[in-house]
Formats: structure tokens, sequence, C-alpha cells
């Protein structure tokens, strides 16, 4: 058995709306393992984006722990949490979220920067590695929505983190090229023997993954296989 | 240069309209401070250097208290023992034909080599001649004058050995150096005498004294000795209040400037809150955002600041022509040189840019750093923040308010407190008008909704949705509109003020003679008292004096005549009192009342030319000649008391119903005039006072226009940023049915509607700060009482002002509507 890399424990989180607390996670537990690809399957507001910002350090629990790799995320601090996503995680969002101003090379190498490994021929080969090569220069504006979340899969892949949070990936793509998408950021986590979650609210997207979680009404309420979803 | 830094500077070059748009903000910012600035330090400059320059080497002068020295002293001086040397001056302006001033000294040229040596170093024009015999005609020949080199060049020109004045033309004999800058003429003081008609007197004498107590022993009653630092002071205090006030506009302009950079960085944080979500996500941590950020707003900053600098520059070489003739009207001679350029100006310019971008950018930046990531990331910013901001801000505007209130209730409290009390005031309101906008918004959109359609309606919610980037631009814009309106009320008020104040004490028919030269001579008034049918002559003369050290005006009237034609406005009493000051007694001005603290029925004494004088002080009345303060006496005491016989102007006043009225009038002019003494009408006098106030106020009024030029690239920006942030909802908008016209109508409405909202509040804010500047400002600095006057005028302009930068601010937002089509605005940027 390979080691946990993310455990959650009793993680609540509310969010205030009109001055009364509507919790968004209830008491929801998680264990993942380094190098599995989990589904984390559940509909619209179910809690899986509230989950993947406490894992990724961004937001933090009203109640409840989160360990990333034996460590307690809210023992890092802010410089820990910081570090934590430069150097550890790979960050993919369903809008691409890629900075406008900088061309797809930049958006890129930005990753590396920060992570403090300035290669700009690492960055070139990621975007080789997703079929965008002689799209370097070229800003996120001029490229198609699947091109960009390509983009943003090199940006998250680059520095090779050992986890990558993927909110809907295919979410905001048509079928054809989420599918591409997908097949390539699971091929990509397989080599590397990368730990990659990802949200979503569809079957498609659960195909690839070795796992599946299932949220509801922030919980993780039961462990299916893919067999199992509703269609 | 770090990828997250090029992800924020990159929108400089993208949105190169906007960037553009904040560079002029800032530079019209700076280059108002810069301009200011410079012009109020080169004349202060220029005046500090003139009075060193002719200080030369002495140490001390000797003169009258008021009017010029008996020559018959000067034999007393040279015998004195603490006295190492002296020269007598004829110390004057000398007005050119074409209007100009300049200033002249009456030397002579044997006893003044060895206080100002450099003046007799001499270039004559005729270089063949010997020497001395040009020193000999310089001596002997009545016109003859020597010109300082920049003087002679000016006129190199023209006609190079003759200076055109109005005492007729001067003959110029050769040139001097004068590392001053200021023009000045040197005459034998003996010419000088008879070019003033001041036989046998000297203005005053300069000294290099060995024993100062010894001398001040003996020449210490009836005389004023001051040393050259006392000197250089009394002159620096008649400028106090007129620097203060130069300082206090460029204040308000670095203000407004701030105020534009705040309104700019948080237009940029606005647009780069998502860019930090995604890099904070990404694992940047704050310093690096903030660094970002901060190059942003510096590059903006460096930029607008030279080009605020050189901008600054173009503007000094009108202030400061202004500022000279400015304090040549109101206070002595100066014509200061013009500001040179040095690269200096550059560097100070981006300093100052860099400055106000950082003050203005500390809370955008702040809100920047403070940027919940999760939220960023989300889109979930809006409108319940603002709203809980803008109640944040109300908070503190009201709580800054109150501080400003308690300023402003202070019993004497020293003016810059009253400038804090008038900043907080404009912050504190500022501050209270996202609040203002809420509380507004459902009667404004009823009103909007009533008069328009759709596009109304969406427009003013998009007023009340995006609270936080309209909020503080109309804020801006109200503090650009509140200062003009205030600005020109108070003006206004001044002016109407003076216009009450000459209509009660400039009644006269005609004056005869110039307020500021003393050249009506004696025997003249006598010869308009022997007319018959001339209700009054009355004999004015105006001088300068010391008080506890420190400058005042003397003025000798005739208390019959005035108590007769005059109706001054007294602060305690009436007419009644004239009958104290014909016994003997004083009657003070507003100004020097409020400034030494004297009221009516206290006593003060005058240092007169046998020795200190007491005077009751009848009563106070309000007077605008000098915020100095200015004592008042009947003639026969001013004589007793003084000595000095001479008039600067004889008042003419006839009874209107006097048949032979209009006979008497041609009668005084003719004689007048067969003397060669000017003539002016009632009305003329009041016109010509008004004309110098008008010119002393177009420094304000020009810094006015730069509030109002700098307000208009405030909201453009504004507009502009809030539509390339919603160009996607545009894009949806047309997408839904709505037509192109309709998109352009709504931007328009917009921009309309927070030029409207932005000119009602500043109508109230424009008032008060109105009153704030008459009742506390001006009171404290010039301490003087204005009256204040309602006029319809400043909200009109500021009114139109307002619509047409709305208009013109919207107008390249909707060309860009009509330019770009529904697709691109509505795919992700």
């Amino acid at each position: 058995m390979s080691e946990i890399i993310i455990r959650a424990i009793d993680l609540w989180k509310g969010y205030k709306v009109d001055g009364s607390v509507t919790p968004a996670l209830r008491g929801t537990n998680l264990e993942i393992r380094r190098g599995e690809i989990v589904a984390l399957f559940g509909k619209s507001g179910s809690g899986k984006s509230t989950l993947f910002n406490l894992i990724a350090g961004l937001d933090r629990p009203t109640k409840g722990r989160i360990e990333v790799d034996g460590q307690d995320l809210e023992g890092l601090g802010d410089r820990g949490r910081t570090n934590f996503r430069r150097l550890k995680l790979g960050f993919i969002f369903q809008f691409f979220n890629l900075l406008p101003t900088l061309t797809a090379f930049e958006n890129v190498f930005l990753s590396l920067e920060l992570a403090n490994q300035p290669k700009p021929d690492l960055a070139l080969k990621a975007l080789k590695e997703v079929g965008l090569e002689g799209k370097e220069h070229r800003f996120p504006n001029e490229l198609s929505g699947g091109e960009q979340q390509r983009v943003a899969i090199a940006r998250a892949i680059v520095k090779r983190p050992s986890l990558i949070l993927a909110d809907e990936p295919t979410g905001n793509l048509d079928t054809l090229t989420g599918n591409h998408i997908l097949e390539l950021l699971t091929r990509r986590c397989h080599e590397d023997g990368t730990t990659l979650i990802m949200a979503t609210h569809t079957r498609l997207t659960c195909r690839n993954a070795t796992r599946v979680l299932r949220m509801v009404d922030g919980t993780i309420s039961e462990e299916t296989s893919n067999e199992e979803l509703p269609h | 240069m770090k990828v997250v830094t090029k992800s924020f500077l990159r929108y400089l070059p993208r949105r190169l309209s906007l960037s553009f748009l904040q560079l002029i903000g800032v530079a019209c910012g700076v280059a108002a401070v810069v301009g200011m600035t410079l012009s109020a330090q080169t004349a202060l400059k220029s005046f500090s250097h003139t009075i060193e320059f002719l200080k030369g080497k002495s140490t001390h002068s000797i003169q009258r208290p008021i009017g010029p020295m008996e020559e018959e002293f000067l034999t007393k001086l040279v015998q004195d023992p603490a006295v190492e040397r002296f020269s007598p001056v004829i110390d004057r302006q000398l007005r050119l034909e074409n209007g100009e001033s300049v200033h002249l000294l009456g030397i002579d040229p044997f006893l003044d080599r060895s206080i100002r040596p450099e003046i007799l170093k001499i270039e004559f024009l005729e270089k063949e001649i010997d020497p001395l015999k040009n020193i000999l005609s310089f001596l002997t020949d009545e016109k003859a004058v020597l010109v300082d080199h920049h003087l002679k060049k000016e006129f190199e020109t023209r006609s190079p050995s003759v200076l055109k004045t109005e005492k007729g033309p001067l003959h110029i004999k050769g040139s001097f150096p004068n590392p001053s800058g200021e023009f000045l003429v040197l005459m034998d003081i003996g010419q000088a005498q008879e070019l003033y008609q001041l036989h046998g007197y000297v203005d005053r004498v300069d000294l290099i004294l060995k024993d100062e107590s010894d001398f001040l022993s003996r020449w210490g009653k009836g005389f004023f000795i001051q040393s050259s630092r006392q000197r250089r002071e009394t002159f620096s205090g008649m400028l106090q209040a007129f620097r203060l006030n130069l300082e206090a506009l460029s204040l308000l302009a670095l203000f407004v400037g701030v105020f534009l950079i705040y309104n700019t960085a948080m237009f940029a944080v606005v647009s780069r809150r998502r860019d930090a979500g995604i890099l904070r996500s990404l694992g940047a941590n704050r310093l690096e955002i903030i660094s970002a950020f901060l190059s942003e707003i510096l590059i903006l900053g460096i930029l607008g600041g030279a080009l605020g600098g050189l901008l600054g520059f173009l503007l000094t070489r009108i202030l400061t022509d202004l500022l000279g003739s400015s304090i040549s009207n109101l206070y002595f001679f100066l014509k200061p040189e013009p500001v040179s350029w040095s690269q200096w100006i550059l560097v100070i310019g981006m300093g100052l840019g860099c400055g106000a971008s950082l003050l203005g950018g500390i809370f955008p930046l702040g809100e920047l750093i403070r940027t919940d990531p999760v939220k960023a990331l989300s889109g979930r910013i809006a409108a319940p923040e603002g709203i809980r901001k803008a109640k944040r801000a109300a908070l503190g505007g009201v709580i800054i308010l109150f501080i400003s209130f308690i300023l402003f209730l202070l019993p004497n409290a020293y003016v810059y407190v009253g400038f804090a009390g008038v900043f907080g005031f404009i912050l504190g309101v500022s501050l209270l008008t996202g609040m203002i906008l809420l509380i507004l918004h459902p009667l404004i959109r009823k009103i909007f909704g009533r008069i328009g359609g759709l596009s109304e309606k969406v427009a003013t919610g998009n007023i009340r949705q995006n609270l936080g980037r309209t909020g503080v631009a109309i804020a801006a814009f109200m503090v650009s509109l509140s200062m003009s309106i205030g600005l020109s009320l108070m003006i206004g008020s001044f002016r109407q003020s003076l216009i009450w104040w000459m209509n009660t004490q400039i009644r006269g028919d005609l004056y005869i003679g110039k307020i500021d030269e003393a050249e009506v001579p004696e025997d003249f008034f006598e010869e308009m008292k022997k007319i018959n049918g001339i209700g009054g002559v009355h004999p004015f003369r105006n001088a300068q004096t010391l008080y506890q050290n420190t400058s005042i005006n003397v003025s000798a009237v005739d208390a019959s005549v005035l108590q007769k034609y005059a109706r001054f406005g007294w602060l305690n009493g009436g007419d009644e009192n004239w009958e104290g000051v014909k016994q003997g007694g004083v009657i003070i001005s507003e100004s020097f009342s409020r400034r030494f603290k004297i009221k009516a029925g206290e006593t003060i004494t005058l240092e007169g030319i046998r020795g200190p004088e007491t005077f009751r002080v009848v009563a106070v009345f309000y007077d605008y000649t000098t915020e100095h303060g200015l004592v008042m006496m009947n003639r026969t005491t001013y004589i007793h008391t003084f000595g000095d016989r001479k008039l600067n102007n004889i008042g003419i006043f006839i009874d209107p119903d006097e048949p032979r009225r209009e006979e008497l009038l041609r009668e005084v002019r003719r004689k007048a005039e067969a003397r060669g003494l000017p003539v002016l009408t009632g009305s003329q006098l009041h016109k010509n006072i008004l004309d110098v106030f008008d010119h002393t106020f177009t420094i304000t009024r020009s810094m006015r226009a730069i509030a109002i030029i700098v307000a208009f690239f405030g909201i453009a920006g504004a507009l502009l940023t809030l539509f390339i942030e919603r160009s996607r909802e545009f894009g949806i908008y047309r997408a839904l049915g709505f037509s192109t016209g309709q998109v352009a109508r709504m931007t328009l409405i917009e921009g309309i509607e927070m030029g409207l909202i932005s000119f009602l509040l500043s109508m109230c804010v424009g008032t008060v700060l109105a009153l704030l500047l008459i009742k506390v400002i001006n009171l404290r600095s010039f301490h003087w009482t204005i009256f204040y006057f309602p006029a319809l005028q400043p909200y009109l302009i500021t009114g139109i002002t307002a619509i047409l930068a709305s208009l013109g601010a919207a107008a390249y937002p909707i060309w860009r509507v009509f330019r770009t089509y529904p697709q691109i605005q509505i795919r992700e940027e």
C-alpha cells in the first residue's frame, strides 16, 4: 500500500449568508494515497470546490484538520501553505484561469519561476507534451477553449507536483475536447506518479479515475465504482 | 523581470487608452504642484536675493517711522563715533512707459562704494570717452541713469541709450552687474531727489555700524533702526499670509492629484483582483503580488511625474509672472526671474509622481493584499462587499468630519489648524460618498426609470452594483467640482465684499494722484480747498511703519470730510466714531484688531518723530486694503506725530444737488491736469481696484481650472475602466437583444448620472467649503471678514462643466461599444 498524501478529518466549512451560517462542508473525512487518480463526483453546490480550496490551503476550515504528506496544513502557516502550492500542488480550473496578459509560454513558465526552477526548456517541453508546439507565444484570447485548458494542464504538470487538483477540468469544453483533455491529464499523472483529484458532476470524467468519491451536501457519503454512478 | 511582475505590467500597453488617461491624470496633478511650488519658491527666492543684494555690506539702516528722512541728519551721522560707513538712499519704484515697474535706487556713488561695491563696476556705453568724463556726465546730467545688465539687454533692441518712463525719458549712461535678477536702475541721489521732488530728504540711510547699542542710545527716539536681519524678517513677514495661501493651493492640487491616483489605483486593484487570485492559487506570495502591483503604479508615477514636471515647468512661465505682479500689486515691487530649466525638475516631478502614487496606492494595495483568492477566483466580490465597505468608509468619514469640526471650533487656532480642518472636511465627505449614493439610489433609479427606458434602469443599477468603483470615481469628481464651486463662491463673495467696502469708503467724485505714490503737492490741496462749491476736499496719506516689529499701514485722513461723505462699515458704533478721531484718537482696521488683539477703547503706541506716542482706539472698521493692519488718524494728528506732510491723493466730494457740479468737476480736472496729476473718477478707481483684485485671483482661478482638468481625466478613466471590466457583460446584453445604440446609451447614461450625482453632491460640499474658506481660512490668515454672497453662476458653470466632462469621458467608451463586436466581448479575455 502506498502512503497517504491527503487526509481530511471531520472537515467543516461554513459561509455567512445574510447573517446566518450556511455549511458547505459537514464533517467530511477523506484519505487519498500517492499516485491515485480520484474523481470527486457531486452536483453543483455539493462542496467539491470548497474542499479543493481547503486542500490547496487557499481557504481555512471552520473545524477539522487537513494533513498533506503527513503535515498539518494549518500548522504550516501562510508561508508554508504558499510553498506547498508552489512546489507540491498543481491547480486546474474549469474556466482555465490563465493570466490574460501572459503568453502560453509565460503562463507555464510562471509556474516554474514560482517553484524556483526558471528553466524555459521545461516550459517549452510541457507545452509540446500537451500538443501546443508552435503556439507558445499566443495570448489566451488567441487560443480556443481546449487549447487554453491544455496550457492550464501544462502549467500544472510542468513543475512535477505530487498533487494536482482539477476543478471541473472539462466543464467548459465540448465532449470530444473534454475526452482528449482528460486522457492527456490522467496519462501524465500515471506516468509521473502524480496524485490527481478531479471534481466533476459528469460521469465522463469519472471513467478515467481509479477511484470515485461521491459528494452530497458537504459530506463524502459513499465510495463508489465507476459503473455504479447514475447515468 | 519576474513573470509575476510582467503579468501586471502588461496591462499598461494592453489597455493603452486607460494607461494614457491615468498618465495624464498623474501628470496634471504633479504639474499643478510643481508649477505652483516652483513659481512661489522662485518669486520668494528672487525676493530674498534682491533684499540681500541691495543690503550689500550694510549692517543696519535708519529711517523715519513714516515718510522720508531729513537730509540734515546726514551731517550728524558723519560725526557719530558708532558709524563706520553710511550711504543715503532714495528707494523708489519707477514706472516705465510700457507700464512695467522697475526698482530705482538713488545713491551717492562715492559714499555707496563701501556698502555696495559690486554695483559700481560700471560698463559705460560710450567706451571711447574718458571714464572720468562718463562719471561726471552721470553725476551732472539730471536725467542720467545706470541700468543693470538684465535691463540693458531688455532695452538693447529698442533704444539703447534712452529709458522711456512715465517721468519722461532717462539717459542710460552705462550698465552694472546685478546678480539678484530684479531690474534695477541707479541714479545719483541728487538727481533722484529732483525726479521725485524730495528736496532735502532721503528715504533711508544704510549703515555699517561699529557699536549697535551705542548708536541706538543716541538715535533710538524718532527713528526706526533695523538690523539687516530684522529688515529681511519684516519683508518676509509681509508675505507670510500670501505664501501660506500659495502653499495651501499647491497642497489642494496635490490632494486632488493623490485622490485621482487613489482612484486609478483602486480601479487597477479591481481589475487585478482575479489575477491576484490565480497567482495566489499557483503559489505566489503576497510580497510578489505587492511588488508587481507597486511596479505598475510606480511606472505610472515615474512617467506621469516626469511629464508633470515638464508641464509644471511650462506652467511656471505663466505663474511666475502672475505671482510677481500680484506681490507687486499687494505688497512691494517684485519682478521674479523666470524659473530656469534643470533636470532636477524632472527628478522632482518623478519623485512627486511616485510619492503621490504610493500614497494613493496604499489603501488599494491593502485591498489587493486582503483579497480572498477563493472569492476572487469565483468572482464573488460584488455588491454586498461594496455596500459593507461603503458603510465602513462612511463611519470613517463621520469620525474625520467630527475631528475637523473640533479643529474649526478651536479658539485662536493657527491657520494651519484651519487648513487641516478643511482637508479633513473634504476627506470626510469623500468617504461618505458611497453611503450617500446608496441612500439616494432608489430615488435616482425612480427618476431615471420614469424619464428613460430599460437602458436607463440598467445603467442606474450598474452604478450601485459597482459601488466600489463608481463611489470612488464620484467622490474624486465631487471633490474637484466642490473645489471649483468653493473657490468661485469665495472669490465672488470676496469681490462683492470689496465692492461693498469701496462703496462705503471710496465715495468721492474725483481722485487726484495715485494711491501708491506720494506725489500730490500740498499747495495743490490748498488750491482745491479754495474752489467755491466743492463739498469736501479730502487729503489722503498712506504710509508703512512698524508696530511691535511688524509692518503695518498708517493712513492720514480728514475726519470731518469722511464723516460727511463716507459711510464706513463699523464693527462697533457708527459715524459718531469720527468725533473721537477729530480729538486725536485713531480707528483701526479689523485686520489690525484681530492680528494684534486690540479692541475699541484700548490704546496703541506708535513710534513717532519725537518718540513713542500713545493713541486711544476709538473704533474698529471693516477694511480690505491690507491684511497687515491699518491705523487711521486725522491728518493733524498724523502730521504732529510723524512730521510727514506728503499726500498720496486728494478726494473731491461735490454734493449731488450742487448746481455747478459738472462745471466744478471740469475745473478740478483742468487744474490737476495742468500740474500733470492723474485724475480718476470714483468709478474708475473702483474699477482699478477690482482689476488688481481679479489679477490677484488669476492664480487661484488657474488652480481651479487644473482641478477640473484633473477631474476630467479621473472620471474618463473611471468610465473607461468600468467599460473594460464589463465589456463581457455588454456583449451579453447585446446577445440578449440590446442594440448597439442601447448599450452605448447605457454607457452614456452611466457617465451622465455619475457626473450629475457628483455635481449634486458638490453643490452642498462646495457651499460648505466656501463658507469654511471665508469664515475660517481667510479670517485666520488675512484677519478680515468676508461676507458670504450667494451666487448662481459658480453652480451653473460647474454644472455645465460636470455634464460636459461626463459626456467627454463617456465618448471613448461609446466609440469602443460601436467598434467592438459582441462575440469579442463575450469571449474570455
